[in-house]
């Protein structure tokens, strides 16, 4: 691939005699946004933990950023970000305090957390202990932790899980500037939406392997049945019509609809990602 | 790397309850165990004269020992001033008081004795009143008092306690806070935070001894302080506590490495303290067999801080036990190192006998 910035091989990695991650290649250019999408226990965690040097596989190889992991952890570490899925703040430090700590880590001098504060919405309450914040305000600063060195490739564990729409907006729109900027971004969520938007793929994981990898678009074109769907009103009756648009003649069908009486909503028939997920892992997301 | 997070630690000290509880250790245990076993409140019977008349009386309280005689002009001034306890007693001296002594008058003396005072000083003061009066007249004392010292001539108890307050301090710092540091940056995964920056896990581990050794002198400092027995050989001593602190660090990062949560480190405390406190004990029963004291690693820098601050010893008397601490410091590092390397096993998944904790897969 070129501008490679993640490539994995044959990933695996055991608990005791749980199989957590089997077998797993991935890879992962740079500006380009991947999501692993699965249900809890499918393995999109223990994935990240090795991605990030936090875990050692049994077998595979991982090469980020032309470094191989964990051989050359240090070097790799400081070109990435990493958003856990627990909040892993210091409480009893304020945002800015944990931002600066950080960013020394990073050796980063003079480092002003003020602009990447701002960006998160927590310039008001950049000053306040952590332990004062809300959930989704310790979400926000864990992102801002992430992008400290500005990261040319990012890790983020379940980034709006349990998040209210508004911060999980907030998340996703800096998502998206983090892609647009050139850096690669790994997701894991089991939120079909969040992966939809975000991914420009999507990776489906389940029992530690990775079923199907493509773009949302075409995932849905391979799987979901091609359709429009119309209802409209006619002297009170309602009516729905389906019209599948691989038929020869689903133009005309087509224009019978719209023309059946007032129309009340016009519906695409496609797949929706769990759909998808369901048809090839036999399981739903939320399992 | 470390500086960095040191620094965040100590700058975490003022919230951390750890670091306050080590800190305040020491003033509490000296008050603690002064007021147990005496020292800290056992100031010396004070003793108010008013002298109307030019009393002998007057001079000869001046030259007593033990006892703080404060002399003052006016009567009202006295009772106020025992009344609100700045002193035990008063003693009123009438104008031609002598004469009537000597003439076997038997003239009134007024004797004050503040309601808050000890009744240990009330008694010596009543004593000693009556003492200097009757020297005064002509009458002699109708018994000879001798004076003969019984029982143990050695140190006080407070005084032997003083390894106890030193080792109490010491170790809490400097076992108790690496630990306990180590064990909250594990168990809330703010240590998982740091180990995907460039920082390892042996910054971390090195960070977090620092804090207990930097910490463990300062309580030791502070201990000898408030206890004033910094001796005549202050770097001598210093020398001792940063040898003790740096063998408190070392086991306090074997603990915090090996530990998974508080609780567990609490219970291995209260199972293992012993082992490092036991060798005081013989300090404060000199009778007891000192060999014994002599297997426990604390014993190599306690004593020397013993004998430097309270028995005159110099830095070259405690040489040979200060030499085994620093040996014991340096054979406890492999120790420390294994328990790191285990510890980075387990984060990073090698010890697989069970699920790395918090892990969502």
């Amino acid at each position: 691939m070129p501008n490679s910035a993640l490539s994995v091989s044959g990933l695996s990695y055991s608990f005791g005699q749980v199989r957590a991650v089997d077998n797993l290649s991935l890879e992962v250019a740079a500006g380009e946004i991947v999501g692993l999408l699965g249900p809890n226990g499918a393995g999109k965690s223990t994935t990240i933990r090795m991605l990030t040097g936090q875990l050692r596989p049994d077998s595979g190889s991982i090469t980020i950023l032309g470094h191989p992991m964990p051989e050359a952890r240090e070097a790799i570490q400081a070109r990435m970000g990493v958003c856990f899925e627990e909040k892993n703040v210091y409480d009893a430090m304020s945002a800015v305090e944990n931002l600066r700590f950080f960013a020394s880590l990073f050796g980063i001098k003079r480092f002003d957390p003020i602009p990447l504060l701002t960006r998160v919405d927590l310039a008001g309450r950049a000053d306040d202990r952590v332990s004062t914040y809300s959930k989704g305000m310790r979400q926000r600063l864990m992102l801002a932790r992430s992008l400290i060195n500005e990261p040319d490739i990012l890790f983020l564990d379940e980034p709006t899980d349990g998040l209210d729409p508004v911060s999980s907006r907030t998340i996703r729109d800096l998502i998206k500037d983090q892609a647009a900027r050139g850096a690669a971004v790994i997701l894991t969520t089991h939120d079909m939406f969040e992966a939809d938007e975000l991914s420009n793929r999507v990776a489906f994981i389940n029992e530690g392997s990775i079923l199907a990898v493509d773009t949302p678009e075409e995932l849905k074109l391979a799987h979901g049945q091609r359709a429009v769907k119309v209802r409209s009103r006619d002297d009170g009756v309602i009516t729905e019509i389906v019209v599948p648009l691989d038929d020869p003649d689903a133009t005309e069908q087509l224009r019978q609809a719209m023309s059946a009486g007032h129309i009340l909503t016009i519906h695409t028939e496609e797949a929706t990602l769990e759909d998808i997920f369901v048809e090839y892992a036999g399981r739903g997301l939320t399992a | 790397m470390i500086r960095k997070i040191l620094l965040k630690d100590l700058s975490l000290g003022p919230r951390s309850p750890m670091i306050l509880w080590a800190l305040v250790l020491p003033v509490v245990l000296t008050f603690a165990f002064r007021m147990v076993f005496g020292g800290l409140f056992n100031t010396e019977p004070r003793l108010g004269i008013v002298d109307l008349g030019d009393s002998d009386v007057t001079e000869a309280a001046a030259q007593l020992e033990g006892i703080e005689v404060t002399f003052l002009d006016d009567a009202g001034e006295l009772r106020r001033q025992v009344e609100e306890g700045n002193l035990d007693a008063g003693l009123v001296l009438e104008v031609g008081f002598d004469d009537l002594v000597r003439s076997g008058a038997q003239p009134q003396l007024q004797f004050w004795v503040g309601g808050d005072s000890l009744a240990s000083n009330r008694i010596i003061l009543g004593v000693t009143a009556l003492d200097l009066v009757r020297t005064m007249s002509a009458v002699d004392s109708p018994v000879d008092v001798s004076v003969v010292p019984i029982g143990d001539q050695g140190l006080e108890l407070s005084v032997r306690m003083l390894p106890m307050l030193v080792i109490m301090a010491v170790a809490i710092a400097g076992v108790m806070v690496p630990a306990a540091s180590l064990i909250e940056e594990k168990t809330r995964r703010t240590l998982s935070a740091m180990l995907v920056t460039p920082a390892q896990l042996k910054d971390v581990l090195v960070a977090k001894g620092l804090l207990g050794t930097i910490l463990a002198i300062l309580t030791g400092v502070m201990t000898l302080l408030l206890n004033s027995a910094f001796g005549s050989a202050p770097v001598a001593i210093l020398l001792a506590i940063t040898v003790g602190a740096i063998m408190m660090a070392e086991i306090g990062l074997m603990l915090g490495s090996w530990a998974p949560d508080t609780a567990t480190m609490f219970a291995a405390w209260k199972g293992g303290a012993i082992l490092l406190l036991f060798p005081v004990l013989f300090t404060i029963w000199p009778t007891l067999p000192q060999w014994i004291a002599k297997l426990g690693p604390t014993y190599y820098f306690l004593q020397p801080i013993f004998d430097l601050s309270i028995n005159g010893a110099t830095l070259a008397d405690v040489a040979p036990q200060l030499a085994i601490a620093a040996v014991i410091c340096v054979a406890l590092l492999p120790i420390v190192m294994r328990f790191g390397r285990s510890l980075e096993g387990r984060l990073v998944g090698e010890a697989k006998h069970q699920r790395p904790a918090l892990t969502n897969a």
